[in-house]
Protein backbone atom coordinates (compact mmCIF):
# COMPACT_ATOMS: atom_id res chain seq x y z
CA UNK A 1 0.00 0.00 0.00
CA UNK A 2 1.61 3.16 -1.15
CA UNK A 3 -0.97 6.01 0.20
CA UNK A 4 -0.58 4.75 3.52
CA UNK A 5 -0.21 8.36 5.69
CA UNK A 6 3.16 8.31 6.58
CA UNK A 7 2.41 8.34 10.25
CA UNK A 8 1.19 5.01 10.37
CA UNK A 9 3.39 1.92 11.28
CA UNK A 10 4.22 -0.01 7.65
CA UNK A 11 1.87 -3.05 9.87
CA UNK A 12 -1.08 -0.85 9.61
CA UNK A 13 -0.87 -0.10 5.99
CA UNK A 14 -1.10 -4.31 5.50
CA UNK A 15 -3.41 -4.73 8.28
CA UNK A 16 -6.02 -1.95 6.73
CA UNK A 17 -4.95 -3.54 3.12
CA UNK A 18 -6.42 -6.95 3.51
CA UNK A 19 -9.19 -5.09 5.69
CA UNK A 20 -10.16 -3.19 2.29
CA UNK A 21 -10.66 -6.78 0.99
CA UNK A 22 -13.83 -6.92 2.55
CA UNK A 23 -12.95 -9.06 5.82
CA UNK A 24 -14.03 -7.10 8.59
CA UNK A 25 -13.26 -6.95 12.47
CA UNK A 26 -14.65 -5.36 15.08
CA UNK A 27 -14.93 -5.24 18.92
CA UNK A 28 -19.06 -4.80 18.40
CA UNK A 29 -21.60 -7.36 20.67
CA UNK A 30 -23.50 -9.07 18.05
CA UNK A 31 -26.52 -7.10 19.74
CA UNK A 32 -24.51 -3.92 18.45
CA UNK A 33 -23.51 -5.08 14.97
CA UNK A 34 -27.65 -5.71 14.41
CA UNK A 35 -28.28 -2.37 15.52
CA UNK A 36 -25.54 -0.66 13.37
CA UNK A 37 -26.90 -2.70 10.42
CA UNK A 38 -30.33 -1.45 11.22
CA UNK A 39 -29.51 2.41 10.67
CA UNK A 40 -27.31 1.33 7.39
CA UNK A 41 -23.96 0.92 8.59
CA UNK A 42 -21.33 -1.41 7.83
CA UNK A 43 -18.36 -2.29 10.29
CA UNK A 44 -15.29 -2.00 8.39
CA UNK A 45 -12.70 -2.71 10.93
CA UNK A 46 -11.25 -2.13 14.21
CA UNK A 47 -9.02 0.77 13.89
CA UNK A 48 -6.72 2.44 16.78
CA UNK A 49 -4.07 4.61 17.04
CA UNK A 50 -1.56 5.16 20.39
CA UNK A 51 0.81 7.67 21.07
CA UNK A 52 3.57 7.55 23.61
CA UNK A 53 4.14 10.72 25.13
CA UNK A 54 7.03 12.07 27.82
CA UNK A 55 4.24 14.43 29.78
CA UNK A 56 7.29 16.06 31.50
CA UNK A 57 7.58 17.96 34.84
CA UNK A 58 6.49 21.35 35.87
CA UNK A 59 7.61 22.84 39.03
CA UNK A 60 4.54 23.92 41.36
CA UNK A 61 4.41 26.28 43.80
CA UNK A 62 3.82 24.99 47.03
CA UNK A 63 1.26 27.06 48.43
CA UNK A 64 -0.57 28.55 44.91
CA UNK A 65 -3.29 26.72 43.38
CA UNK A 66 -2.24 27.00 39.62
CA UNK A 67 -2.97 24.93 36.15
CA UNK A 68 0.07 23.92 34.61
CA UNK A 69 -0.16 24.75 31.33
CA UNK A 70 2.59 22.15 30.51
CA UNK A 71 1.29 19.18 31.49
CA UNK A 72 -2.23 20.32 30.20
CA UNK A 73 -0.61 20.90 27.00
CA UNK A 74 0.91 17.45 27.19
CA UNK A 75 -2.00 15.70 28.16
CA UNK A 76 -4.37 17.02 25.42
CA UNK A 77 -1.71 16.98 23.00
CA UNK A 78 -0.95 13.20 23.24
CA UNK A 79 -4.63 12.17 23.17
CA UNK A 80 -5.16 14.33 20.07
CA UNK A 81 -2.15 12.21 18.25
CA UNK A 82 -3.35 8.91 19.55
CA UNK A 83 -6.92 10.00 18.57
CA UNK A 84 -5.80 11.71 15.02
CA UNK A 85 -3.94 8.47 14.09
CA UNK A 86 -6.60 5.99 14.48
CA UNK A 87 -8.82 9.11 12.40
CA UNK A 88 -6.20 8.41 9.81
CA UNK A 89 -6.51 4.78 10.19
CA UNK A 90 -10.48 5.23 9.79
CA UNK A 91 -10.14 7.22 6.28
CA UNK A 92 -8.04 4.66 5.06
CA UNK A 93 -10.68 2.32 5.30
CA UNK A 94 -12.89 4.82 3.82
CA UNK A 95 -14.88 5.26 6.44
CA UNK A 96 -17.91 7.69 7.52
CA UNK A 97 -16.86 7.48 11.50
CA UNK A 98 -15.53 5.31 14.62
CA UNK A 99 -18.18 4.12 17.38
CA UNK A 100 -17.28 2.75 20.55
CA UNK A 101 -14.33 4.76 21.06
CA UNK A 102 -12.49 4.08 24.03
CA UNK A 103 -9.82 6.49 24.92
CA UNK A 104 -7.21 4.86 27.60
CA UNK A 105 -3.82 5.92 29.14
CA UNK A 106 -1.47 3.06 29.73
CA UNK A 107 1.64 3.32 32.73
CA UNK A 108 4.76 1.00 31.85
CA UNK A 109 7.53 0.31 34.19
CA UNK A 110 10.31 0.99 30.86
CA UNK A 111 9.14 4.64 31.06
CA UNK A 112 9.10 7.16 33.54
CA UNK A 113 7.54 10.41 33.49
CA UNK A 114 5.78 8.55 30.07
CA UNK A 115 2.80 7.05 28.89
CA UNK A 116 0.99 5.29 26.63
CA UNK A 117 -2.38 7.42 25.43
CA UNK A 118 -4.38 4.91 22.38
CA UNK A 119 -7.76 5.16 21.42
CA UNK A 120 -9.46 1.72 19.61
CA UNK A 121 -13.09 1.94 18.24
CA UNK A 122 -14.98 0.83 15.03
CA UNK A 123 -14.80 2.04 11.87
CA UNK A 124 -18.21 2.09 10.37
CA UNK A 125 -19.23 3.00 6.62
CA UNK A 126 -23.06 4.09 5.64
CA UNK A 127 -24.39 1.54 3.15
CA UNK A 128 -26.57 4.24 1.13
CA UNK A 129 -23.19 6.21 0.07
CA UNK A 130 -24.44 9.12 2.08
CA UNK A 131 -20.93 10.74 2.82
CA UNK A 132 -21.15 11.17 7.57
CA UNK A 133 -17.88 13.13 7.53
CA UNK A 134 -17.85 15.92 9.36
CA UNK A 135 -17.34 19.67 8.89
CA UNK A 136 -13.21 18.99 9.49
CA UNK A 137 -13.53 16.15 6.60
CA UNK A 138 -12.83 13.57 9.12
CA UNK A 139 -14.64 10.67 10.00
CA UNK A 140 -16.68 11.03 13.03
CA UNK A 141 -15.33 9.71 16.30
CA UNK A 142 -17.64 9.06 19.22
CA UNK A 143 -17.93 6.78 22.46
CA UNK A 144 -21.23 5.41 21.88
CA UNK A 145 -21.88 1.89 22.10
CA UNK A 146 -23.72 0.55 19.11
CA UNK A 147 -27.31 0.34 21.06
CA UNK A 148 -26.36 4.51 21.76
CA UNK A 149 -25.43 4.89 18.37
CA UNK A 150 -29.52 3.45 17.39
CA UNK A 151 -31.10 5.70 19.61
CA UNK A 152 -29.21 8.88 18.81
CA UNK A 153 -29.93 8.51 14.76
CA UNK A 154 -33.82 7.60 15.86
CA UNK A 155 -34.05 11.15 17.46
CA UNK A 156 -32.70 12.98 14.26
CA UNK A 157 -28.99 13.79 15.50
CA UNK A 158 -25.84 12.84 13.92
CA UNK A 159 -22.60 12.02 15.94
CA UNK A 160 -19.75 14.71 14.71
CA UNK A 161 -16.72 13.78 16.79
CA UNK A 162 -15.57 12.73 19.81
CA UNK A 163 -14.61 15.85 22.15
CA UNK A 164 -12.88 16.72 25.26
CA UNK A 165 -11.19 18.99 26.97
CA UNK A 166 -8.40 18.53 29.50
CA UNK A 167 -6.76 21.04 32.56
CA UNK A 168 -3.74 19.93 34.82
CA UNK A 169 -4.35 21.98 38.16
CA UNK A 170 -2.10 22.05 40.96
CA UNK A 171 -4.17 22.39 44.46
CA UNK A 172 -1.89 24.66 47.41
CA UNK A 173 -1.20 23.17 50.11
CA UNK A 174 -2.50 24.81 53.45
CA UNK A 175 0.22 26.74 55.09
CA UNK A 176 0.17 26.08 58.85
CA UNK A 177 -1.39 29.41 60.22
CA UNK A 178 -4.73 28.72 57.53
CA UNK A 179 -4.55 25.09 59.57
CA UNK A 180 -4.84 26.67 62.60
CA UNK A 181 -6.52 28.98 62.13
CA UNK A 182 -9.80 26.39 61.25
CA UNK A 183 -8.62 23.89 63.74
CA UNK A 184 -11.78 22.32 65.01
CA UNK A 185 -14.49 23.47 62.90
CA UNK A 186 -15.73 21.85 60.06
CA UNK A 187 -16.11 24.86 57.59
CA UNK A 188 -15.72 25.50 53.88
CA UNK A 189 -12.50 26.07 52.30
CA UNK A 190 -13.09 28.58 49.81
CA UNK A 191 -9.94 28.15 48.47
CA UNK A 192 -10.04 25.02 47.57
CA UNK A 193 -13.82 24.74 46.34
CA UNK A 194 -12.61 27.71 43.72
CA UNK A 195 -10.01 26.25 42.52
CA UNK A 196 -11.48 23.01 41.23
CA UNK A 197 -14.54 24.57 40.56
CA UNK A 198 -12.22 26.40 38.32
CA UNK A 199 -10.29 23.90 36.81
CA UNK A 200 -13.11 21.93 36.11
CA UNK A 201 -15.02 24.74 34.10
CA UNK A 202 -11.81 25.15 32.37
CA UNK A 203 -11.83 21.33 30.81
CA UNK A 204 -15.28 21.38 29.88
CA UNK A 205 -14.90 24.83 28.41
CA UNK A 206 -12.51 23.32 26.59
CA UNK A 207 -14.35 20.34 25.33
CA UNK A 208 -17.00 22.84 24.14
CA UNK A 209 -14.99 24.43 22.01
CA UNK A 210 -13.93 21.72 20.45
CA UNK A 211 -17.43 21.08 20.17
CA UNK A 212 -18.20 24.42 18.45
CA UNK A 213 -15.47 24.08 15.44
CA UNK A 214 -17.18 20.48 14.67
CA UNK A 215 -20.53 22.92 14.54
CA UNK A 216 -22.42 21.25 16.80
CA UNK A 217 -25.63 22.04 18.00
CA UNK A 218 -24.65 19.64 21.72
CA UNK A 219 -22.89 16.95 23.47
CA UNK A 220 -24.14 14.08 24.57
CA UNK A 221 -23.11 11.83 27.60
CA UNK A 222 -20.70 14.01 28.68
CA UNK A 223 -18.04 12.72 31.93
CA UNK A 224 -16.09 14.33 33.88
CA UNK A 225 -13.00 12.30 35.18
CA UNK A 226 -10.34 13.28 37.72
CA UNK A 227 -7.25 11.43 37.34
CA UNK A 228 -3.80 11.98 39.61
CA UNK A 229 -1.87 9.66 37.51
CA UNK A 230 1.67 9.79 39.50
CA UNK A 231 1.80 12.79 39.97
CA UNK A 232 1.08 12.97 43.91
CA UNK A 233 -2.52 13.93 45.46
CA UNK A 234 -2.22 17.71 45.03
CA UNK A 235 -1.75 17.79 41.52
CA UNK A 236 -4.89 16.47 39.44
CA UNK A 237 -6.21 16.22 35.76
CA UNK A 238 -9.96 17.12 34.97
CA UNK A 239 -10.96 15.46 31.75
CA UNK A 240 -14.42 16.05 30.25
CA UNK A 241 -15.55 14.21 27.14
CA UNK A 242 -18.48 13.60 25.16
CA UNK A 243 -19.95 12.92 21.88
CA UNK A 244 -20.51 16.59 19.91
CA UNK A 245 -23.79 15.99 17.78
CA UNK A 246 -25.78 18.04 15.44
CA UNK A 247 -29.40 17.94 14.66
CA UNK A 248 -30.17 16.98 10.96
CA UNK A 249 -33.71 17.65 9.18
CA UNK A 250 -34.53 13.48 9.51
CA UNK A 251 -37.57 12.90 11.36
CA UNK A 252 -37.65 11.77 14.85
CA UNK A 253 -38.57 7.97 14.20
CA UNK A 254 -37.37 6.91 18.17
CA UNK A 255 -41.14 4.97 18.80
CA UNK A 256 -42.65 5.70 22.21
CA UNK A 257 -41.48 3.10 24.63
CA UNK A 258 -44.00 0.74 26.17
CA UNK A 259 -43.25 -0.95 29.71
CA UNK A 260 -42.19 -3.95 29.52
CA UNK A 261 -41.90 -6.65 32.17
CA UNK A 262 -38.59 -8.69 31.65
CA UNK A 263 -39.20 -12.56 32.47
CA UNK A 264 -35.65 -13.41 32.84
CA UNK A 265 -35.55 -14.32 37.15
CA UNK B 1 -26.88 33.46 24.33
CA UNK B 2 -26.14 34.05 28.16
CA UNK B 3 -24.65 37.61 28.69
CA UNK B 4 -20.81 36.32 31.10
CA UNK B 5 -21.76 39.53 33.29
CA UNK B 6 -25.33 37.63 34.45
CA UNK B 7 -23.15 34.77 35.99
CA UNK B 8 -24.27 34.25 39.90
CA UNK B 9 -21.44 36.27 41.78
CA UNK B 10 -20.69 32.91 43.62
CA UNK B 11 -19.63 31.11 40.31
CA UNK B 12 -16.32 31.16 38.97
CA UNK B 13 -15.80 32.97 36.07
CA UNK B 14 -15.18 30.18 33.63
CA UNK B 15 -18.62 29.18 34.27
CA UNK B 16 -19.93 31.98 33.00
CA UNK B 17 -17.49 31.73 30.14
CA UNK B 18 -18.98 28.65 29.56
CA UNK B 19 -22.63 29.33 29.40
CA UNK B 20 -21.96 32.04 26.72
CA UNK B 21 -21.10 29.68 24.36
CA UNK B 22 -23.49 28.17 21.66
CA UNK B 23 -23.54 24.48 21.82
CA UNK B 24 -25.45 22.33 24.59
CA UNK B 25 -24.24 20.19 26.83
CA UNK B 26 -25.49 16.92 28.38
CA UNK B 27 -24.57 14.76 30.73
CA UNK B 28 -27.00 12.15 29.99
CA UNK B 29 -26.84 8.92 28.31
CA UNK B 30 -28.17 8.88 24.77
CA UNK B 31 -31.13 6.46 25.75
CA UNK B 32 -31.75 9.38 28.99
CA UNK B 33 -31.25 12.13 26.65
CA UNK B 34 -33.76 10.76 23.95
CA UNK B 35 -36.21 9.90 26.58
CA UNK B 36 -35.74 13.59 27.83
CA UNK B 37 -36.63 14.97 23.70
CA UNK B 38 -39.81 12.77 24.22
CA UNK B 39 -41.00 14.43 27.17
CA UNK B 40 -40.41 17.73 25.86
CA UNK B 41 -37.20 18.52 27.79
CA UNK B 42 -34.72 20.32 25.61
CA UNK B 43 -31.02 19.53 27.43
CA UNK B 44 -29.44 23.50 27.98
CA UNK B 45 -25.94 22.47 29.71
CA UNK B 46 -24.46 20.71 32.38
CA UNK B 47 -24.20 22.15 35.69
CA UNK B 48 -22.29 21.79 38.52
CA UNK B 49 -21.63 22.99 42.27
CA UNK B 50 -18.60 22.02 44.39
CA UNK B 51 -17.92 22.76 48.05
CA UNK B 52 -14.46 21.81 49.66
CA UNK B 53 -15.26 21.48 53.61
CA UNK B 54 -12.51 20.92 56.62
CA UNK B 55 -13.62 17.44 57.75
CA UNK B 56 -12.59 16.17 60.83
CA UNK B 57 -14.24 14.09 63.62
CA UNK B 58 -13.05 15.99 67.17
CA UNK B 59 -15.00 19.46 66.03
CA UNK B 60 -15.69 22.00 67.77
CA UNK B 61 -19.11 21.35 69.82
CA UNK B 62 -18.02 17.99 69.88
CA UNK B 63 -18.66 16.80 73.20
CA UNK B 64 -15.09 14.54 73.01
CA UNK B 65 -12.56 15.63 76.01
CA UNK B 66 -8.93 15.17 76.23
CA UNK B 67 -8.85 10.97 76.18
CA UNK B 68 -11.22 11.33 73.74
CA UNK B 69 -13.98 10.02 75.53
CA UNK B 70 -17.39 11.42 76.04
CA UNK B 71 -18.64 13.34 77.60
CA UNK B 72 -21.71 11.86 79.07
CA UNK B 73 -25.51 13.94 77.54
CA UNK B 74 -23.50 16.43 75.67
CA UNK B 75 -25.22 16.03 72.93
CA UNK B 76 -28.01 17.58 71.64
CA UNK B 77 -30.37 14.90 69.96
CA UNK B 78 -30.48 11.26 70.48
CA UNK B 79 -28.43 9.88 73.54
CA UNK B 80 -28.39 6.60 75.23
CA UNK B 81 -26.52 4.84 77.93
CA UNK B 82 -25.75 1.41 78.90
CA UNK B 83 -24.36 0.78 82.64
CA UNK B 84 -22.09 -2.30 83.03
CA UNK B 85 -23.72 -4.86 85.46
CA UNK B 86 -21.01 -6.20 86.82
CA UNK B 87 -19.78 -3.47 89.13
CA UNK B 88 -15.73 -3.71 88.06
CA UNK B 89 -13.66 -0.58 88.23
CA UNK B 90 -10.65 -1.07 85.67
CA UNK B 91 -9.01 0.52 82.89
CA UNK B 92 -9.66 -2.39 80.92
CA UNK B 93 -13.13 -2.49 82.05
CA UNK B 94 -15.78 0.15 80.80
CA UNK B 95 -18.48 1.10 83.49
CA UNK B 96 -20.83 2.51 81.00
CA UNK B 97 -20.91 2.54 77.00
CA UNK B 98 -23.37 5.48 75.32
CA UNK B 99 -24.69 6.11 71.38
CA UNK B 100 -25.17 9.46 70.71
CA UNK B 101 -26.20 11.51 67.96
CA UNK B 102 -22.62 13.64 66.20
CA UNK B 103 -25.06 16.82 64.87
CA UNK B 104 -21.78 19.04 64.49
CA UNK B 105 -21.26 16.31 61.59
CA UNK B 106 -24.81 16.06 60.13
CA UNK B 107 -24.23 20.18 60.60
CA UNK B 108 -21.22 20.80 58.85
CA UNK B 109 -22.48 17.74 55.89
CA UNK B 110 -25.57 19.80 55.29
CA UNK B 111 -23.74 22.63 55.04
CA UNK B 112 -21.36 20.96 52.33
CA UNK B 113 -24.16 19.61 50.60
CA UNK B 114 -26.46 22.41 50.40
CA UNK B 115 -23.82 24.50 49.38
CA UNK B 116 -22.82 22.34 46.40
CA UNK B 117 -26.47 21.98 45.54
CA UNK B 118 -27.32 25.40 45.73
CA UNK B 119 -24.35 26.61 43.02
CA UNK B 120 -25.43 23.78 40.87
CA UNK B 121 -29.09 25.32 40.83
CA UNK B 122 -27.61 29.23 40.31
CA UNK B 123 -25.92 27.51 37.06
CA UNK B 124 -28.97 26.25 36.21
CA UNK B 125 -30.98 29.67 36.52
CA UNK B 126 -27.59 31.47 34.52
CA UNK B 127 -28.53 29.22 31.20
CA UNK B 128 -32.22 30.05 32.40
CA UNK B 129 -33.37 26.06 32.34
CA UNK B 130 -36.63 25.03 34.01
CA UNK B 131 -35.14 21.86 36.09
CA UNK B 132 -32.24 20.17 36.45
CA UNK B 133 -32.66 16.06 35.69
CA UNK B 134 -30.29 13.02 36.50
CA UNK B 135 -28.29 14.63 39.08
CA UNK B 136 -25.28 13.53 40.87
CA UNK B 137 -23.79 13.63 44.14
CA UNK B 138 -20.84 12.33 45.82
CA UNK B 139 -17.95 13.40 48.49
CA UNK B 140 -14.40 12.75 48.46
CA UNK B 141 -11.50 13.13 50.58
CA UNK B 142 -9.27 15.24 48.54
CA UNK B 143 -5.91 16.21 48.55
CA UNK B 144 -4.50 14.41 51.70
CA UNK B 145 -6.30 13.76 54.76
CA UNK B 146 -9.17 16.35 56.84
CA UNK B 147 -10.44 17.71 53.59
CA UNK B 148 -13.59 16.80 52.39
CA UNK B 149 -15.10 17.55 48.93
CA UNK B 150 -18.76 17.64 47.93
CA UNK B 151 -20.04 18.01 44.48
CA UNK B 152 -23.64 17.70 43.19
CA UNK B 153 -23.94 17.74 39.09
CA UNK B 154 -26.48 17.35 36.83
CA UNK B 155 -28.13 18.28 33.01
CA UNK B 156 -29.92 22.09 33.28
CA UNK B 157 -33.53 21.32 30.66
CA UNK B 158 -35.94 23.86 29.57
CA UNK B 159 -39.78 22.44 29.09
CA UNK B 160 -40.42 22.89 25.34
CA UNK B 161 -42.90 26.25 25.24
CA UNK B 162 -42.87 25.90 28.74
CA UNK B 163 -43.13 28.72 31.39
CA UNK B 164 -40.66 28.97 34.07
CA UNK B 165 -41.05 27.66 37.16
CA UNK B 166 -41.90 29.97 40.42
CA UNK B 167 -39.81 29.13 42.74
CA UNK B 168 -36.57 28.53 39.97
CA UNK B 169 -34.91 25.31 38.68
CA UNK B 170 -36.97 22.21 40.00
CA UNK B 171 -34.37 19.20 40.56
CA UNK B 172 -34.31 15.40 40.51
CA UNK B 173 -31.90 12.51 40.50
CA UNK B 174 -33.91 10.96 37.86
CA UNK B 175 -33.45 11.10 34.17
CA UNK B 176 -34.75 9.31 31.10
CA UNK B 177 -37.88 6.81 30.77
CA UNK B 178 -38.25 6.60 35.10
CA UNK B 179 -38.51 10.77 34.88
CA UNK B 180 -40.84 10.14 32.06
CA UNK B 181 -43.04 7.11 34.16
CA UNK B 182 -43.12 9.42 37.06
CA UNK B 183 -44.61 12.30 34.63
CA UNK B 184 -47.12 10.16 33.36
CA UNK B 185 -48.44 8.95 36.48
CA UNK B 186 -49.06 12.34 37.61
CA UNK B 187 -46.56 13.96 39.42
CA UNK B 188 -44.13 16.73 38.77
CA UNK B 189 -40.33 16.30 40.36
CA UNK B 190 -39.84 19.06 42.88
CA UNK B 191 -36.34 18.94 44.22
CA UNK B 192 -33.82 16.24 45.50
CA UNK B 193 -34.04 15.52 49.08
CA UNK B 194 -30.44 14.16 50.93
CA UNK B 195 -29.45 14.38 54.67
CA UNK B 196 -27.17 12.22 56.78
CA UNK B 197 -27.36 10.79 59.94
CA UNK B 198 -24.12 10.11 62.32
CA UNK B 199 -24.27 8.33 65.02
CA UNK B 200 -21.11 7.31 67.66
CA UNK B 201 -21.28 3.93 69.39
CA UNK B 202 -18.95 3.98 72.48
CA UNK B 203 -18.98 0.42 73.73
CA UNK B 204 -20.13 -0.59 76.58
CA UNK B 205 -17.93 -3.67 78.41
CA UNK B 206 -20.70 -6.25 77.13
CA UNK B 207 -21.23 -4.90 73.42
CA UNK B 208 -17.08 -4.53 73.42
CA UNK B 209 -17.41 -8.31 74.28
CA UNK B 210 -19.69 -9.50 72.02
CA UNK B 211 -18.20 -7.67 69.18
CA UNK B 212 -14.48 -7.76 69.75
CA UNK B 213 -14.29 -10.29 72.41
CA UNK B 214 -12.54 -7.82 74.73
CA UNK B 215 -12.67 -6.89 78.10
CA UNK B 216 -13.46 -10.48 79.70
CA UNK B 217 -12.89 -11.32 82.88
CA UNK B 218 -16.86 -11.56 84.04
CA UNK B 219 -17.91 -14.53 83.08
CA UNK B 220 -19.60 -16.69 80.01
CA UNK B 221 -21.58 -14.71 78.17
CA UNK B 222 -24.26 -16.56 76.72
CA UNK B 223 -23.38 -16.99 72.32
CA UNK B 224 -26.43 -15.68 69.86
CA UNK B 225 -27.62 -12.81 71.72
CA UNK B 226 -28.51 -9.56 70.49
CA UNK B 227 -25.95 -6.75 70.69
CA UNK B 228 -28.64 -4.42 72.17
CA UNK B 229 -26.53 -1.46 72.25
CA UNK B 230 -25.26 -2.19 68.33
CA UNK B 231 -28.92 -2.48 67.12
CA UNK B 232 -30.41 0.17 69.04
CA UNK B 233 -27.39 2.51 67.32
CA UNK B 234 -28.08 0.91 63.94
CA UNK B 235 -31.83 1.74 64.36
CA UNK B 236 -31.47 5.44 65.59
CA UNK B 237 -29.46 6.58 62.42
CA UNK B 238 -31.79 5.38 60.20
CA UNK B 239 -34.70 6.59 62.49
CA UNK B 240 -32.97 10.16 62.45
CA UNK B 241 -31.87 10.22 58.63
CA UNK B 242 -35.59 9.93 57.76
CA UNK B 243 -36.82 12.83 60.18
CA UNK B 244 -34.11 14.82 58.54
CA UNK B 245 -35.66 13.95 55.35
CA UNK B 246 -38.92 14.24 56.17
CA UNK B 247 -38.29 17.80 57.40
CA UNK B 248 -37.18 18.73 54.38
CA UNK B 249 -40.55 17.54 52.54
CA UNK B 250 -43.30 19.98 53.63
CA UNK B 251 -46.59 18.55 51.87
CA UNK B 252 -45.07 16.38 49.44
CA UNK B 253 -43.66 12.66 49.13
CA UNK B 254 -40.21 11.46 49.33
CA UNK B 255 -40.09 9.04 45.44
CA UNK B 256 -37.50 6.99 45.08
CA UNK B 257 -35.70 6.72 48.44
CA UNK B 258 -32.11 5.19 48.77
CA UNK B 259 -30.63 4.51 52.12
CA UNK B 260 -26.73 3.78 52.65
CA UNK B 261 -25.47 2.93 56.35
CA UNK B 262 -21.78 2.80 56.54
CA UNK B 263 -19.39 2.34 59.63
CA UNK B 264 -16.03 3.61 60.17
CA UNK B 265 -13.85 2.14 63.00
CA UNK B 266 -12.52 5.09 65.18
CA UNK B 267 -10.95 3.30 68.00
CA UNK B 268 -11.39 0.28 70.24
CA UNK B 269 -14.62 0.25 70.88
CA UNK B 270 -15.23 3.97 69.90
CA UNK B 271 -17.26 3.22 65.92
CA UNK B 272 -19.04 6.08 63.90
CA UNK B 273 -21.86 4.86 62.04
CA UNK B 274 -23.42 7.02 58.97
CA UNK B 275 -26.15 6.71 56.97
CA UNK B 276 -26.73 8.70 53.87
CA UNK B 277 -30.49 8.98 53.25
CA UNK B 278 -31.38 10.21 49.42
CA UNK B 279 -34.97 10.50 47.44
CA UNK B 280 -36.57 12.76 45.03
CA UNK B 281 -39.32 15.13 46.39
CA UNK B 282 -42.09 14.86 44.42
CA UNK B 283 -46.03 16.85 44.31
CA UNK B 284 -49.22 15.56 43.04
CA UNK B 285 -50.32 17.48 40.01
CA UNK B 286 -52.88 15.53 38.55
CA UNK B 287 -55.05 12.47 39.17
CA UNK B 288 -53.74 8.80 39.17
CA UNK B 289 -53.52 7.76 35.56
CA UNK B 290 -52.84 3.91 35.52
CA UNK B 291 -50.01 3.39 33.06
CA UNK B 292 -50.85 0.65 30.03
CA UNK B 293 -50.16 -3.01 31.59
CA UNK B 294 -46.55 -3.99 30.72
CA UNK B 295 -46.32 -6.66 28.15
CA UNK B 296 -43.82 -9.44 29.00
CA UNK B 297 -40.70 -9.81 27.51
CA UNK B 298 -37.72 -12.42 26.99
CA UNK B 299 -34.12 -11.43 26.01
CA UNK B 300 -32.09 -13.25 23.84
CA UNK B 301 -28.38 -12.16 25.42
Amino acid sequence: MTDTPQDLPKEAGHRLEELEHGLFTSDLSVNEFLLIKEVGFHPLGFVMGSSIYHTGIQTRKWRTSQELAKLTGAMYEARELAMTRMEEEAAELGADGVVGVRLDVNYYEWGKDAAEFIAVGTAVKAENGVSYLNKLGKPFTSDLSGQDFWTLMQTGHVPLGLVMGTCVYHIAHRGLGQTLGSAGQNVELPNFTQALYEARELAMTRMQDEAGELGASGIVGVRLEEKSHQWGSHTIEFLSLGTAVAKTDEPVTLPRPTTIISLDN
Amino acid sequence: MTDVSDAAPDLPEAAGRRFAEGAFTSGLTVPDFAACLQMGLEPVGFVQGFCVMQWQWYGMGSPFGPMGMPARGATTGYAESWQCPHGYVSAEHRSWGQNYEQSWVEEAWATGFTSAYQRMVEEADTVGAHGVVGVVDATAPLAGQGVLEFRVQGTAVRVADGPAPAGGPWTTYLAGQRLAKLIEAGYAPVSIAAAVASVRVWASCITAYLTEGTGQGWGRQPAGVEIEQAASAHMAVRRIAREHVRAQLGDDSLHGASLSASEREMGEGDAELQCVLRGNRVRRVKDFDPLAPPRPTVRLS
